[in-house]
C-alpha cells in the first residue's frame, strides 16, 4: 500500500436547500482511498452514499453547499469551478452509474460515445488511435467482434452490455479513482457475476482505486478490501471487509446482517427486521441518529452514554485492524449475534407442516401451460413473423398451506406464468385448475367471482399497485365491494386487515403517498388477503424494499401463510429470499421449467447446469465464503424467446453442454429433454448430462478455465448480445493492454 | 383533524387478533368520506376559494337578478333612450331604449349555462370516450378513433352556421331556442380534442399494477374506467372543465357576434357584446358593463383551477398546510 491515498476525503458535508427547509444529506465523511484498493460504502437508500458520491465527482447543483475536504493526489477539489473540474473528471476520477440504460445516448453509436471520452481528454489524439484505443477497451470488457460492435447503436446491446460499455467508457483515461453507483443493481444474478468480474479486471489493468456504492452486503463482499457502513448521512462503521462480516460493532450494522437473508443457509429462522425508518434529515439530529431503531435503547439498556450528543466514530480495540465504530458500547458488540440484539419474532408454526404433502388439498394445478405472442409485422396489413414463446410448457402444483417459488432471470416467463394464472382466460393454452375449477369451464359471472376471490395478487412496485387517488381505505375496501359485502362488515374488515399486517388502523384515511414503502406494501399484501384467498400470488414482493425493511416483510408473510393457511406462488430474482421463504422452488429458463423439487433438495444438491450457475452466481454476505467457492460464470446473456434455440434450450450457454462430445451434443440439440427425477425425491430437472464435467472459471483466477477450447461460438449468432467471458479472458491474454 | 370529525359510531375492536396493538392511544376515528377530504384541500386554497364566490354570485345574480329588475328585456323606455346608468335603469339603456340590465342578467344566465353545459358535458364524453377506447383497444379502439377523427376533420363553423341559419333546421329552431341549438352543436364539436390526449394518458395508465390488481379482483371494466382511470387523469380533467366552461363561453361570445349564435329576442354576453360593437365611444357603458361581466364569469374559473387540481392531487403540498394548521392549532 502505498503512503498517499490517492483520493482523501476529510469531513465531507452536503446540505441542501429545498422548498421544506434544509436537508443534511452527508454530515461529515472521513476516507482515503488507495490505489488498488476498493471501497465499498453500504447503506440503505436516503443513507447519503450517493450525495457523497456525487459531490466527489462535483456533479451536484451549484445550490447544494459542500464542505469539508477532497483530496485527489494532494490536489484540493472542492471549490473547484465546473470547467477546472471537467478537467479531472472522466480523466482521474471516473464513474460507473446504475441504470446502464439512460447513461448511454440512444442516437449515438457506442463507438462515437467511448470516442467522445478520448477525445475530451487527449486533444491532438488522431481518429486512428481513438479507434485503436476503443476497440482495445472493448476487448478489456469482453464485447465480442469490438471493431464491428463499436458501430452498433446501445439499443442494439443488452443491459449488462450496456454496462460494460459504461465500465470500458469510465476505464478509458485509466482514471485513478472509480467510483461505482450501485453497478449491478439494475441487472440479473449471471449477468452481475460477469459484470464484477470485469469490474475486478478493470482494476487489475488500470490499478484504480474503486468506491463502490451498493445496498447490497452480497455484493461488496467479495471485492471490497474496506466497507462503510452509512446511516442517515454519517458513517456508523468502517473496517475492514472480513471484520465488517465477522466481527460487525454497531447496532446498524448487525442487525442488516441479520436482515439478510442467506441462499447458502437452509435453517428456517426469522430474519432479524430493523423496526421503523431512518429519521428525516430535514430536522436536526440529536443523539445518535439510529437511536429511535435502536434495540438496545428500545429494550432499556445504556447504548449511548450521553444521549443528546451524537456519538463519534472510534476506533474498536481488539477488533481487527483499524475497526471504527460509532457506538459507545462497541466493544461489547463486537461478538453479538443479531439474535442477540434484535428481537427475533419466533418462527410461526403452521398446522400444515405436521401433515404430508401428498395428503394436503392442491389449490392450484397448472398443466402444460403455454404463452406465445405473435410477433407481427407491417403497417396495414400485419403479418406474423415470428413467434415469441414466452411460457412453453410448464406444468406444477401448489398445495395448501405451501410457498412456491419460480426463479429465472428476467425474460425467463416467470412472470408471464404468474400473470397468465392471474388473468385465467379462457382461452389459455393448457390448463389451470383453481381449487379444483379449471379456466376451460367457462365460468361467468358471480361464479368467476366466486373463484376470484380465491386467487390474489400482490405487486412489485408497492408505489406502482396502489392507486394514488383511493385512499388506504378505498384500496382496502375495493376487493370487498366487488364480493358486495356490506359497507358495516367493510368497516370492520379494513380495521382488522390494517391490524393483521401491523399498520396502525387509524391511518386508513391517509393515501398511498404519506407511506413508505414497506407500509406501502403492507397494505398491498392487506388488500389481497381482504377477501380470505386461498392463493396468493407474490410479484417480487420484496425487491422494491430496503434490506432492513425487507426483513419485516418477509417475517409478515411467513406470519400470515402460518396463521391464515395460505398458499404462496412467488416469482423472485434474489434466491436468497426464495430460499428463506419457499417450501418448493422451480427453475425457469426461456419460458421451460429446468428444475423443480423441494427448495433443500434444489439449492444443496442442484442438478441442472443453469441452477448450478445461478446458484454460484450469487454474491454471498461473508467474505470467506465469497473467496473460497467457484464461480460458474455462465456466457452471455438471456437468448430472446423468439429465437430459442433447437433442442435444449440452455445447450448455447451451457458449461457442460461445451466440453460434451459431438455425438453427446447432438442428443442436446436434437430434443428438449424431459423430466427427470433424482432418486425417491421431490427433485426433477431436464438435462441429459448433468453429471459431466463443468466449464468451471473461478472467481479468483479468472484465466484458469477448465479445459475449454474456445474458437468461435459454436452457435452462431444467436442473441444480438452473444458474448463471451471465457473468449473475453483469452482475448485480454493476446490483446495488448497499455504496455 | 379530530376537532372536526364527529364522535364515531362504536367500531368493534377484535382483541384476540392483533393484542399487542395499543388501542388506547389512537383515538376513536372515523373513516373520512372521499369528497370531505377534498373539499377541505380545496377551501386550504384561499384563492381558489375566492374564485368560487366570486363565480357563485355571478351565477346567482344570473338565476336571481331578474326579481330585482323593473324592466323586462324588449320593453322601450322611451324617457330614456340611450342613456347612462342611473336609478331607473341601474346599467344604463341600449340606442333603442331597452333596459341593460334586464338583457345582462339574462346574457349571463345564457352565456354561463352554454359554458357549463358544453364544458361539463364536454368533459364527461372525453373522459369516458378517451378511457373506454384505451382500456379495450383493438378493433373498439380502431372505430373509435375514425369516428373520432372524422368529427374533428368537419368543418365546425360552417356546420354551426348552417344549423343556426340554414334552411333544414326550421323545424329545430322553431322548437328550441337558439342558444340550445348553439349548446349542442358546440357540445359536439368539443371533446374531440381532449378525448384524444386523454385515451393516450390512460393508455399508459392502464399498465399500472393497480389496474391490473383490480383486473384480478374481477372488477367489471367500466368500474375500473371509472374508479382507477377517471380520476387517476382527474387534474387534466379539472383543467379541462375550467378550460371548456371558458372556450364554451368565449365561442358563445364569438358566434354571436358574427352573427351566428344567439339571436334577438335571446339574449347572451356575446349579443350584447355585439349590439355595443358600433357604439364603444358613444354609449361606452353598453360595451364595458357586459365586459366586465363577461371577465367576472372567466377569471374565477382560472383561480380554481388550481385549487381544483390541488384538491384532486393526493401528491399535492395542501396536506403539508393540513399537517401545520393543526399544529398552529395545538399551540
Amino acid at each position: 500500500m502505498s503512503a498517499n491515498p490517492v483520493l482523501s476525503v476529510k469531513d465531507l458535508n452536503v446540505s441542501f436547500n429545498t422548498e421544506n427547509g434544509v436537508v443534511h444529506a452527508v454530515r461529515g465523511i472521513n476516507f482515503d482511498l488507495h490505489a488498488g484498493k476498493t471501497l465499498g460504502i453500504v447503506g440503505e437508500s436516503g443513507s447519503g452514499k450517493s450525495v457523497a458520491s456525487m459531490a466527489i465527482m462535483g456533479l451536484h447543483p451549484t445550490t447544494a453547499d459542500i464542505t469539508g475536504s477532497i483530496q485527489y493526489k494532494g490536489k484540493e477539489l472542492l471549490g473547484l469551478s465546473d470547467k477546472e473540474m471537467c478537467e479531472h473528471r472522466g480523466k482521474d476520477i471516473a464513474m460507473i452509474f446504475q441504470d446502464p440504460l439512460s447513461s448511454l445516448t440512444p442516437v449515438y453509436t457506442i463507438g462515437d460515445q467511448i470516442g467522445e471520452v478520448l477525445k475530451v481528454h487527449n486533444k491532438g489524439m488522431s481518429k486512428q488511435a481513438i479507434k485503436d484505443r476503443s476497440v482495445e477497451l472493448m476487448r478489456l470488457v469482453g464485447i465480442p467482434d469490438p471493431a464491428n460492435r463499436l458501430k452498433s447503436f446501445p439499443h442494439e446491446f443488452s443491459g449488462g452490455m450496456r454496462q460494460r460499455v459504461m465500465i470500458a467508457m469510465a476505464i478509458a483515461n485509466d482514471p485513478a479513482v472509480l467510483i461505482a453507483d450501485e453497478p449491478t443493481t439494475a441487472l440479473d444474478v449471471t449477468i452481475q457475476a460477469q459484470v464484477l468480474e470485469v469490474m475486478e479486471k478493470a482494476q487489475e489493468e488500470t490499478g484504480a482505486g474503486i468506491i463502490m456504492i451498493t445496498h447490497d452486503l452480497g455484493v461488496v463482499a467479495g471485492m471490497a478490501d474496506d466497507i462503510m457502513v452509512m446511516y442517515a448521512g454519517k458513517p456508523v462503521e468502517i473496517a475492514r471487509a472480513e471484520d465488517i462480516y465477522t466481527r460487525p460493532a454497531h447496532p446498524y450494522t448487525i442487525g442488516l446482517l441479520g436482515a439478510v437473508p442467506r441462499v447458502d443457509r437452509a435453517d428456517k429462522v426469522s430474519l432479524v427486521p430493523i423496526d421503523g425508518t431512518p429519521p428525516n434529515l430535514l430536522n436536526e439530529v440529536h443523539g445518535c441518529s439510529f437511536r429511535p431503531r435502536c434495540p438496545i435503547a428500545k429494550s432499556g439498556g445504556q447504548c449511548c452514554k450521553d444521549v443528546a450528543e451524537e456519538p463519534a466514530l472510534r476506533l474498536i480495540e481488539g477488533a481487527g485492524e483499524g475497526h471504527y465504530a460509532a457506538a459507545d458500547i462497541a466493544e461489547q458488540l463486537v461478538d453479538a449475534r443479531p439474535e442477540d440484539l434484535y428481537p427475533v419474532p419466533e418462527v410461526p408454526e403452521s398446522k400444515y407442516d405436521s401433515i404430508p404433502r401428498e395428503e394436503r388439498p392442491t389449490v392450484l394445478e397448472v398443466k402444460n401451460l403455454k404463452k406465445h405472442f405473435p410477433l407481427l409485422k407491417g403497417a396495414l396489413v400485419k403479418r406474423r413473423v415470428g413467434t415469441v414463446k414466452a411460457v412453453n410448457g410448464v406444468s406444477f402444483d401448489i398445495r395448501e398451506g405451501e410457498c412456491f417459488s419460480i426463479v429465472g432471470e428476467s425474460g425467463c416467463g416467470k412472470t408471464t406464468t404468474l400473470l397468465e394464472i392471474m388473468e385465467f382466460n379462457k382461452e389459455t393454452d393448457g390448463d389451470i385448475l383453481v381449487n379444483g375449477s379449471s379456466v376451460h369451464d367457462g365460468l361467468k359471472g358471480s361464479e368467476l367471482l366466486k373463484m376470484r376471490k380465491n386467487q390474489q395478487m400482490v405487486f412489485q412496485d408497492p408505489t406502482g399497485a396502489l392507486d394514488p387517488r383511493f385512499t388506504v381505505y378505498e384500496v382496502l375496501a375495493e376487493p370487498l365491494e366487488n364480493q358486495g359485502w356490506k359497507k358495516k362488515d367493510i368497516q370492520k374488515r379494513v380495521i382488522e386487515l390494517m391490524r393483521t399486517v401491523g399498520l396502525q388502523p387509524d391511518h386508513v384515511n391517509r393515501f398511498p403517498n404519506q407511506f413508505s414503502g414497506g407500509q406501502r406494501q403492507r397494505i398491498g399484501i392487506a388488500r389481497a388477503l381482504a377477501v380470505n384467498p386461498k392463493l396468493v400470488a407474490l410479484d417480487e414482493p420484496v425487491s422494491a424494499l430496503d434490506v432492513s425493511v425487507q426483513a419485516g416483510v418477509i417475517n409478515l408473510l411467513e406470519k400470515l401463510r402460518a396463521d391464515l393457511g395460505l398458499s404462496y406462488l412467488m416469482v423472485a430474482h434474489d434466491l436468497a429470499v426464495v430460499r428463506h421463504a419457499s417450501d418448493r422452488v422451480a427453475v425457469m429458463y426461456l419460458g421451460r421449467v429446468v428444475e423443480i423439487g423441494h427448495v433443500d433438495q434444489v439449492f444443496d444438491n442442484p442438478i441442472h447446469p443453469y441452477t448450478r450457475a445461478l446458484l454460484s452466481a450469487i454474491p454471498v454476505p461473508d467474505p470467506e465464503v465469497e473467496a473460497s467457492r467457484e464461480r460458474i460464470i455462465l456466457e452471455g446473456d438471456l437468448p430472446t424467446p423468439l429465437n430459442a434455440p433447437d433442442g435444449c434450450p440452455f445447450s448455447t450457454r451451457c458449461p457442460i453442454f461445451k466440453l460434451l462430445p459431438e455425438e453427446k451434443q447432438k442428443v442436446c440439440t436434437s430434443e428438449h429433454p424431459a423430466m427427470s427425477r433424482e432418486g425417491n425425491l421431490d427433485h426433477e430437472y431436464a438435462c441429459y448430462f448433468p453429471n459431466e464435467e463443468v466449464a468451471i472459471v473461478s472467481a479468483t483466477n479468472p484465466e484458469a478455465v477448465v479445459g475449454v477450447s474456445q474458437d468461435e461460438t459454436p452457435w452462431g449468432d444467436s442473441a444480438l448480445a452473444a458474448d463471451s467471458t471465457v473468449a473475453d479472458s483469452s482475448a485480454a491474454g493476446e490483446g495488448s493492454i497499455r504496455a | 383533524m379530530t376537532a372536526a370529525v364527529p364522535p364515531t359510531d362504536n367500531l368493534p375492536r377484535e382483541s384476540q387478533d392483533v393484542p399487542e396493538l395499543k388501542v388506547d392511544d389512537t383515538p376513536d376515528f372515523k373513516v373520512i368520506n372521499k369528497s370531505t377530504i377534498i373539499t377541505r384541500r380545496f377551501f386550504r386554497n384561499k384563492a381558489a376559494a375566492f374564485g368560487l364566490i366570486v363565480f357563485i354570485l355571478v351565477g346567482l345574480f344570473g338565476l336571481f337578478g331578474g326579481l330585482l329588475a323593473q324592466w323586462d328585456t324588449n320593453t322601450i323606455d322611451p324617457f330614456y333612450m340611450a342613456t347612462g346608468p342611473s336609478a331607473a335603469h341601474w346599467f344604463g339603456t341600449t340606442s333603442a331604449g331597452t333596459d341593460l340590465y334586464a338583457q345582462a342578467v339574462e346574457g349571463v344566465r345564457t352565456s354561463m349555462a352554454i359554458g357549463l353545459i358544453v364544458g361539463g358535458l364536454s368533459v364527461i364524453i372525453s373522459a369516458v370516450y378517451g378511457c373506454i377506447m384505451a382500456y379495450f383497444g383493438g378493433k373498439l379502439d380502431n372505430v373509435m378513433l375514425f369516428f373520432l377523427e372524422t368529427l374533428m376533420m368537419a368543418p365546425q363553423l360552417l356546420v354551426i352556421a348552417i344549423v343556426i341559419n340554414g334552411a333544414g333546421g326550421q323545424k329545430i329552431r322553431e322548437v328550441l331556442p337558439g342558444w340550445v341549438i348553439l349548446t349542442i352543436v358546440l357540445l359536439i364539436f368539443s371533446w374531440m380534442y381532449d378525448a384524444r390526449v386523454i385515451r393516450s394518458m390512460a393508455m399508459s395508465l392502464i399498465q399500472r399494477d393497480y389496474v391490473k390488481a383490480a383486473r384480478y379482483m374481477g372488477v367489471s371494466p367500466f368500474k375500473i374506467v371509472w374508479r382507477h382511470l377517471v380520476p387517476n387523469i382527474g387534474s387534466l380533467l379539472v383543467l379541462n372543465f375550467t378550460r371548456g366552461i371558458t372556450l364554451a363561453i368565449l365561442s358563445e361570445v364569438a358566434y354571436t357576434f358574427v352573427g351566428i349564435g344567439v339571436k334577438y329576442p335571446n339574449y347572451s354576453l356575446g349579443s350584447l357584446i355585439a349590439q355595443a360593437s358600433s357604439q364603444i365611444n358613444t354609449l361606452p357603458w353598453m360595451f364595458w358593463i357586459p365586459m366586465i361581466l363577461f371577465f367576472l364569469l372567466v377569471g374565477p374559473l382560472s383561480l380554481m383551477n388550481d385549487g381544483l387540481r390541488d384538491a384532486f392531487d393526493p401528491t399535492s403540498l395542501s396536506v403539508g398546510k393540513a399537517k401545520k394548521d393543526k399544529k398552529e392549532k395545538a399551540k
